[in-house]
């Protein structure tokens, strides 16, 4: 186990700065998740951390060792990949050892640890089989399996399950998380899915052109946004966002900050009454039922769009003029440069 | 009638339309090996298949006309050669222009492509001076040195670029993940992935080098150095005119290697012709 911390780390491809200057310290143990939409420079972050990216300026350090200049290969990590990165013509159990063997680790020891992961990840009827006759989740599995015979003390993850089905993508969410609770390893994780940061960081990391938006955990990004771009970036569906003025109306108690030009509320803390002059006014565009929960599209009397999310069944018909309203702690508050103020 | 019936009609109508376009590319082919047994009289006599009279003697009597044992030696070790220098260095210098950046790659390859434009025969009085100049002539170094370095490496050293550029970027990442080095990497993972373009290159190469004539006859003088090619053109008689019988029984002889390759290699072999594609 090992932290990783990031100083000023920048990076440049020719004129064009991709990582404009990002500090961060992921704890031992700690499941941290970078995320960001796509282009955010959260998988060049990764490749910096891992050896695989030179870092233009700025200091890296893993388990306090300064790793700038370390090749990939001795910076203790180990990198499971989006394609996952088998070699093809390798059965299960040679992908496994492949980096061992390369390290000349000796053939009793190697296949030792082969077997030990392969237990863990219950690949052990798979080792003679190659990439090209496993499923994607299986072959997920062996891509992890090779990554932890190699003992690393930091974990990363570059987007491990965007290959997968909605179903596996669920399943081998929890065996990753699983996975780090028995094996308690520092990881780092990144995705564009919002649901994977959310389900497995203890720490998120918001990225956006090449900048850190906000550092915390889950809760915190979810209830406690520092700006427009998170909180609506965090949380699914999207925030919906309104003319500070419409807060009043939302909440009636609440008092609003004086710079306060926007406020913010989730759809699923919108509750929805009978229209009254203390609540939100709005009319009913459109319902889609989802089973658990009813998404509610509803426009404004300023012709705003705005979504609310039920969990009744029986929802009012399109065309129903109905109140909306929140608590006063679920209402959030940004200025005009987007900062949350409270 | 049942649907297994027409399918078997279909079948043997399938059959018999391929066996007649093949008897254009087969009957020359049986045609050599029948005159190979045949004495010169019986060649030029009533056309038939078979040999009336079996003349085995022919077969031996090509090993005592000239050397042929030596030549048909020299013919598969410089073949050999040429593929197996041709395959190291086409793919390292493949493996460089599709992965490695550096300043002048594209330039590079431009230039290394433009080579292919030249006519080998524009070329081959320059180079018989040069390797005049090295003191090469008589030797079979031209033969291994201009297949390995001239054009054809050149086509080779394309159409492995063509096929690494193709390679996963994170397949390469993963190995240096394990700690190999880029010359590692290219071997353990590049070169074991790369069979198929490998296969083409080394029997499209293995071809060119056997076949080889132009150079031969420039480069060689004496009868122990020949190629199979040059050596088939010199099966004639006092006059000057061709011995046809010995002359087919050596090229029955001369296109064996070529018949194992494709024996034991059919599949690389179509994959192969796949691949050429890409140079088109």
């Amino acid at each position: 186990m090992a932290d990783v911390v990031l100083k000023d780390i920048r990076k440049q491809f020719g004129a064009t700065e991709i990582i404009r200057g990002v500090d961060l310290t992921v704890d031992e143990g700690e499941f941290a998740v970078f995320v960001g939409p796509s282009g955010c420079g959260k998988s060049t972050l990764l490749r910096m951390i891992s050896g695989l990216e030179d870092v233009s300026s700025g200091e890296l350090h893993i388990g306090g060792r300064r790793m700038n200049d370390v090749q990939a290969a001795k910076r203790g990590v180990g990198m499971v990949f989006q394609s996952y990165a088998l070699y093809p013509h390798l059965n299960v159990r040679d992908n496994m050892g492949f980096g061992l063997k390369v390290r000349k680790v000796p053939v009793d020891e190697r296949d030792r640890r082969v077997r030990e992961a392969a237990a863990t990840l219950k690949l052990d009827a798979l080792l003679d089989r190659y990439p090209r006759q496993l499923s994607g989740g299986q072959r997920q599995r062996v891509a992890i399996g090779r990554a932890i015979v190699g003992s690393p003390d930091v974990f990363l993850f570059d987007e491990p399950l965007s290959n997968l089905d909605a179903e596996l993508r669920v399943h081998m969410r929890s065996e990753i998380a699983a996975l780090h609770n028995r094996l308690k390893t520092t990881m780092i994780y990144v995705t564009h899915d919002q649901i994977e940061a959310m389900t497995l960081a203890d720490k998120i990391v918001v990225l956006r052109d090449g900048l850190v938006e906000q550092i915390g955990s889950p809760r915190d990004l979810y209830e406690k946004p520092n700006n427009v771009f998170v909180a609506q970036f965090i949380g699914s569906p999207r925030m919906n966002l309104l003319p500070a003025a419409e807060a009043k109306l939302i909440s009636p108690t609440h008092a609003l900050p004086a710079s306060a030009v926007s406020v913010g509320v989730r759809p699923e803390h919108l509750r929805v009454v009978e229209p009254t002059t203390d609540s939100l006014s709005a009319t009913v565009t459109l319902n889609e039922y989802t089973g658990a929960v009813t998404l509610m599209h509803v426009e404004l009397p300023g012709g705003q769009t705005c979504l609310v999310v039920d969990d009744k069944r029986d929802m009012p018909p399109i065309g129903t003029r109905i109140g909306l309203t929140a608590d006063k702690d679920n209402l959030h508050f940004f200025d005009a440069d987007g900062r949350a103020v409270s | 009638m049942t649907r297994r019936q027409i399918d078997i009609i279909y079948r043997t109508c399938w059959t018999l339309a391929l066996l007649i376009v093949a008897i254009p590319f087969v009957f020359p082919f049986l045609w050599m090996v029948s005159a190979g047994f045949k004495s010169t009289t019986e060649i030029f006599g009533t056309p038939s298949l078979l040999p009336r009279v079996w003349r085995y003697e022919n077969f031996i009597e090509v090993f005592t006309y000239q050397p042929f044992a030596r030549q048909y030696f020299n013919s598969l070790y410089i073949a050999i050669a040429v593929t197996v220098l041709t395959l190291i260095i086409s793919s390292l210098a493949g493996y460089a222009l599709a992965r490695m950046r550096f300043a002048g790659a594209g330039l590079l390859m431009l230039f290394l492509v433009s080579a292919l434009m030249v006519p080998e025969e524009v070329t081959i009085i320059p180079n018989f001076f040069l390797i005049r100049s090295l003191g090469l002539i008589d030797t079979h170094w031209p033969l291994i040195l201009l297949p390995t370095f001239g054009p054809h490496g050149v086509m080779a050293t394309f159409l492995m670029r063509q096929y690494f550029l193709a390679l996963p970027r994170e397949l390469e990442d993963a190995g240096r993940m394990d700690g190999l080095s880029r010359i590692g990497i290219w071997w353990r993972i590049a070169l074991p992935m790369s069979r198929p373009a490998l296969a083409a290159v080394a029997i499209i190469t293995f071809l060119f080098s056997w076949n080889l004539f132009l150079e031969p006859l420039i480069f060689l003088s004496s009868l122990e150095m020949f190629t199979l090619p040059l050596a088939l053109s010199n099966f004639n008689d006092s006059y000057g005119l061709p011995l046809w019988n010995l002359q087919l029984a050596a090229t029955t002889l001369a296109v064996l290697p070529i018949l194992i390759v494709y024996l034991i290699a059919q599949r690389q072999i179509t994959e192969s012709f796949a691949l050429s594609g890409v140079k088109g």
